[in-house]
């Protein structure tokens, strides 16, 4: 048995409804959305306990974060090891022993671990820049359930042209609450 | 979709999601066990007494310690050894079961990863301690000063040391740290406790569990896993080459490397087991960290036990086909035989004879004989780094130098102290921190054969 219910009531919110459907498996929501998607309904957002792929490739979520890790590495490798060859070589070249004070083979261990510093440090950063996290922030979703157990659909009701047969989809594809509320 | 058929079922019971929430956050929010209490009063008497004989050492100097010109390094290195050894396990596991797609890492990779942490810790606190002048710590750092100006020499294994340790603490506590923040914000939907809420919401980060969250989530998790790898491996090689670039007989070897790694992610799982035997025990999670869990953390270690008994080997056979009289008589006069024989022979029962029972089905299923096996191994590991530091330096080039070495009460001390610091650690975590990934957890519920049948 499928609820429905509406939070909404004033005119001006009904413009900013989302319409949300709640399923309580990932299979459940994949195959929802991808009846959605055959349909051509634009889907807003998920928010699910887990990460899954079938969501990404659907909502067609990209990231370049990866790309862009890669270049903290190249800018961090070439300026750690600048500066190695500035402080050891050029700036004080200090005699230890007789040894050459150029030494590279012996400067790429502390440019690798320094450079994986910085990646890892930068991308930190990034990601928290870009998912808009930190310490104390509030968090803002539709249902509180969805970081336990159940997997949330957002659909934009302004978007949608159906809205019975959106909901009738989502309830045949084992949604177990469809809710109107006010977008987040 | 990946299927572990190989495997079988990763998770028992009839479990569904708001099942796993419950069952993994249930130890925080239920009352502490009487066990909790009592071993975390001895934790922290133990953490005193550590705190205290480091205090002896900065007020009093290093001459507090048994260390003389010929053992100038004694347990605090080997601790510091032994201890970065133990924090190797979690990365590793974490990171190359995560690289190599391994799902049944997802009940373990979270204690592990914790386990991690508070080893490095207590690594990190020997070479502090041991600068004598703890104050001056910011000398090793490499900025413009006012005394030369000189920079650090950054060929120096010490120097590698100390930067691959530091960026291995950060790394490992970053990658625990974002992996629990999901879980911190389960437990900030699901608690009913306003306190438990402010706190675990403030830690959770505004955490919602969006796709775009989720997305980059991800691929953050693959990038610092990926080079986290690269750490696992060159951490502990930096270590050896703080001993092998150095021409002490025992020590002047390019096996070093290789052997020190694997002898730490060797210590590192077994110090794993030890820690989920007492966490499926205790918080009977038992349907989490299953039989098949640890029998794969078994067959791991009697694989590297296998790797560290060639090594013990090669040392001995490399050492007589040399023919360097030197390495012959580090060897068979100080090692095999001599002054530390008994320290050689726990090293070898220990780590290459004692897990060669989890060959043994019965053995891998006995928890009791598991756990002791596990312990053996960590005592092993430590006697492993007393030989290779005491037995060299003892008895180097030089008879007129020749000395003994046994640690004052302060060197023990410090160590005991360590121990309490790690295990208040770790108790910590069983009781403030979801011990087990819940939202990993809750990915592979689905998988292996499907679920609900119990063994």
């Amino acid at each position: 048995m499928v609820a429905t219910t509406t939070n909404t009531t004033n005119p001006k919110q009904m413009e900013n409804t989302d319409i949300i459907g709640i399923f309580g498996d990932e299979g459940s929501l994949v195959a929802a959305m991808e009846a959605l998607k055959e349909k051509k309904v634009p889907m807003k957002d998920t928010y699910t306990p887990y990460p899954s792929h079938h969501i990404f490739e659907i909502l067609e979520r990209e990231s370049k974060f990866t790309f862009v890790a890669f270049l903290y590495g190249l800018v961090a490798i070439v300026g750690i090891l600048s500066f190695v060859i500035y402080t050891s070589v050029l700036d004080w070249p200090v005699n230890y022993g007789g040894k050459p004070t150029q030494a590279f083979p012996s400067f790429i261990v502390v440019t690798v671990i320094i450079t994986i510093l910085t990646i890892t440090i930068l991308s930190l950063l990034t990601f928290s820049v870009k998912a808009k996290i930190y310490p104390g922030k509030v968090a803002k979703m539709p249902v509180i359930r969805s970081t336990d157990d159940q997997f949330v659909l957002v659909l934009e009701k302004s978007r949608i042209t159906d809205l019975a047969a959106v909901k009738a989809m989502l309830s045949t594809h084992g949604a177990t609450e469809i809710l109107e509320q006010e977008a987040i | 979709m990946y299927k572990t058929e190989i495997r079988g079922q990763l998770i028992y019971g009839d479990k569904t999601y708001g099942r796993i929430s419950q069952d993994i956050v249930a130890p925080i929010d239920n009352k502490a066990p009487n066990w909790w209490k009592a071993a975390i009063t001895i934790s922290l008497l133990a953490a005193a007494w550590g705190v205290y004989a480091m205090y002896v050492t900065v007020r009093y100097g290093i001459g507090t310690w048994n260390v003389n010109t010929s053992v100038a390094w004694g347990w605090e290195i080997i601790n510091f050894v032994w201890w970065i050894g133990i924090g190797h396990a979690g990365t590793a596991f974490s990171i190359f079961l995560l690289i190599l797609r391994q799902k049944w890492r997802t009940s373990i990779n979270r204690a592990a990863e914790a386990m991690t942490v508070f080893a490095v810790i207590c690594a990190g606190i020997y070479p502090i301690v041991h600068m004598g002048r703890p104050w001056n710590f910011f000398y090793v750092l490499p900025y413009p000063n006012t005394r030369g100006p000189l920079w650090v020499n950054f060929n120096s294994p010490l120097f590698w040391d100390f930067i691959a340790i530091s960026a291995y603490l950060l790394i490992s506590a970053s990658f625990w740290y974002f992996g629990m923040v999901p879980d911190f914000a389960t437990i900030r939907d699901k608690t009913t406790s306003k306190l438990k809420k402010a706190i675990y919401g403030f830690f959770a980060f505004g955490w919602t569990g969006s796709s775009m969250e989720w997305l980059r989530y991800e691929k953050l998790s693959f990038v610092l896993g990926g080079i986290a790898a690269v750490l696992v491996v060159s951490v502990h090689s930096i270590v050896s080459t703080d001993f092998a670039s150095s021409i002490i007989p025992g020590w002047h070897a390019t096996l070093f490397p290789p052997y020190f790694v694997v002898g730490a992610i060797f210590s590192g799982f077994a110090m794993v087991m030890t820690l989920m035997i007492i966490i499926r025990k205790f918080y009977k999670l038992g349907d989490y960290i299953t039989d098949s869990h640890l029998n794969a953390i078994a067959k791991i270690l009697v694989f590297v036990s296998l790797i560290m008994g060639t090594a013990y080997a090669t040392e001995v056979f490399v050492a007589w086909y040399s023919g360097n009289e030197y390495e012959m008589f580090t060897f068979f006069h100080n090692r095999l035989t001599g002054d530390y024989t008994f320290q050689f022979w726990a090293m070898v029962v220990c780590n290459a004879l004692i897990p060669q029972l989890f060959w043994f089905k019965k053995v891998r299923k006995n928890l009791t004989i598991a756990f002791i096996i596990s312990l053996f191994i960590n005592l092993g590991m430590w006697y492993e780094r007393f030989n290779i530091i005491v037995t060299s330096l003892s008895k180097d080039y030089l008879p007129s130098s020749w000395t003994s070495y046994s640690p004052t009460w302060v060197e023990i001390g410090i160590y005991i102290g360590t121990l309490g610091i790690f295990s208040t650690g770790v108790l910590l975590f069983f009781k403030f921190v979801p011990m087990i990934a819940i939202h990993e957890v809750k990915m592979v519920l689905k998988l292996g054969g499907n679920n609900n049948k119990h063994h």
